[in-house]
């Protein structure tokens, strides 16, 4: 699904990757692990050209990605569902409109709009909040807005960077069988988390980074 | 979902009304100005189109001519390409003419033996002939016809007629550049602000998969409304002129009644607003970058 091959991203002096390669395969649900300033989140802005590699390939859904045309960018980050740090959240638009944000780009009709939000909303257990707007809601449940905008439009990867980093442990566990969840439909997830509780006794694959190497892959 | 760059652009205006309405002000002010410059300078035009009609020259002849050889004149007159029509006028007709016109003050004429007046050739040019080159070329080749005396056309009046209609010409051809400039600067200006405003909501959208359309088309319907609104402020504003000022000072101060008011024209206002608008918003947003 996901294949990085040598890719390297320096800023100015600094080394933030350095000649990763690795595969996510398609439906896998893995973790990017490693302290602040491993390269967890440049790992993710490269995979939706947020960031360019300086050296090497990357492929997702087997076409390499380093060469698209700026036309061609929209495309690929439609097929990818992101969950950001900081949640990118509108907080001139409630929760309903948050989320039917990433349909209304899509071109998607009101009558789905309106179907798949409010489907969305009851995976996150979030159906009575989609009136509410973002900056009355707590840390967690703005998390799980974000995640409801990331699974709305079905994706075939969902990016989540530190998705727990601002909720409790009980919120984070939730957050956490939601991933589950969608995971089991066939979704491809990659979490980077430096929250080791979060991948402890999963079974699932773990990439280890430290100053942008790839230092270990084992099971969690 | 042709629907929603118009309620991201509706949401916009209302939101941000207060940037909204003093840009649309701004454009329906500059837009009046410009109406009123062109309504001037299409007026000016249409003065000057009527004057070639009433144009004409005159050529006073030598005493001794005979009628043949005053025949002969007309016809190297008729030849000329510049030359409508001429017309013979006998030093008797010409006097004739002159009592009339000074009829009840006769008393200037007391004293005068005989009749002073030449025999003349009024020359009417054609209408596109009538510029002070043409006519300077012409007086100066009739001149030289034997037996003719004199050329008299208003040469300085024709002169300053041509140089004041170049210089409304050019002054309002300037004037509409400037102001159609400032109406693309204000909606580039508001846009611009709103880009920046959105800076982060735009990042957000880039980063869901918004392609560049659906960035620009609230944004670009947000210019043309502010455009268009603008138009449609200063066509009301020219109407409210002619009407108020124009229309009821015609009844007190008759010049105003050679006034031209071309309504076809005063309706471009709005799309020409609209169109500024759109320009405006789109050099505005420039290029998006992923």
């Amino acid at each position: 699904m996901i294949h990085f091959e040598n890719v390297s991203k320096h800023y100015d002096t600094q080394t933030a990757l350095r000649n990763l390669t690795f595969s996510i395969e398609k439906g896998e649900m893995a973790f990017i692990t490693g302290p602040s300033g491993s390269g967890k989140t440049t790992l993710l802005k490269l995979i939706y050209l947020s960031e360019k590699p300086d050296e090497g390939t990357i492929s997702v859904d087997g076409r390499e990605i380093n060469g698209l045309k700026e036309s061609e960018i929209p495309v690929l980050r439609r097929k990818i569902g992101f969950v950001f740090q900081d949640f990118r959240l509108l907080n001139n638009r409630n929760v309903f409109e948050n989320i039917a944000l990433a349909l209304r780009i899509r071109g998607i009709n009101n009558k789905d709009v309106k179907t798949r939000v409010f489907d969305s909303l009851k995976t996150v257990n979030l159906r009575h909040k989609a009136d509410y707007y973002p900056d009355t809601l707590s840390g967690g449940e703005q998390q799980r807005v974000v995640i409801a905008r990331a699974i709305v439009s079905e994706p075939t990867v969902i990016l989540a960077d530190e998705p727990t980093g601002n909720v409790d442990p009980d919120t984070s566990a939730g957050i956490m069988r939601t991933f589950k969840n969608i995971n089991a439909t066939g979704t491809t997830i990659i979490i980077a988390t430096h929250n080791r509780k979060l991948f402890r006794d999963t079974g699932r694959r773990v990439l280890r980074l430290d100053t942008g190497n790839l230092v270990s892959e084992e099971q969690g | 979902m042709a629907t929603y760059p118009f309620r991201l652009a509706l949401r916009s205006i209302l939101h941000e009304k207060w940037i909204n309405l003093l840009s649309v002000l701004a454009i329906a002010v500059s837009l009046l100005m410009t109406a009123l410059t062109v309504l001037s300078v299409y007026n000016v035009d249409v003065a000057t189109q009527k004057l070639p009609e009433r144009f004409s020259m005159m050529l006073y002849l030598k005493d001794t001519l005979s009628g043949g050889e005053v025949e002969n004149i007309m016809n190297t007159l008729k030849k000329e390409h510049p030359v409508e029509s001429v017309k013979y006028i006998s030093k008797d007709q010409a006097l004739k003419e002159l009592k009339t016109m000074l009829k009840g003050t006769e008393h200037v004429l007391e004293g005068l033996e005989g009749n002073p007046l030449p025999d003349s050739i009024e020359i009417k040019l054609k209408k596109k002939a009538v510029g002070p080159e043409t006519a300077q070329q012409l007086a100066a080749r009739v001149k030289e016809i034997k037996g003719v005396d004199d050329v008299e056309y208003g040469e300085k009046f024709l002169f300053a007629l041509s140089s004041i209609k170049i210089g409304v010409k050019t002054i309002g051809i300037l004037f509409i550049v400037i102001m159609s400039a400032s109406v693309i600067f204000v909606c580039y200006s508001t846009v611009k602000i709103l880009f920046y405003r959105k800076k982060e909501e735009i990042e957000t959208y880039k980063l869901l998969g918004a392609t560049k359309g659906f960035i620009r088309a609230p944004f670009i319907i947000e210019g043309a409304f502010i455009g268009l609104s603008g138009g449609i402020l200063s066509l009301l504003g020219i109407l409210l002129v002619y009407y108020i000022v124009i229309f009821r000072l015609s009844h007190t101060i008759p010049i105003f009644n050679a006034f031209v008011f071309p309504a076809d024209m005063s309706f471009l206002l709005p799309p020409v607003g609209l169109f500024l608008g759109i320009a405006g918003a789109a050099i505005a947003i420039g290029r998006i970058k992923y």
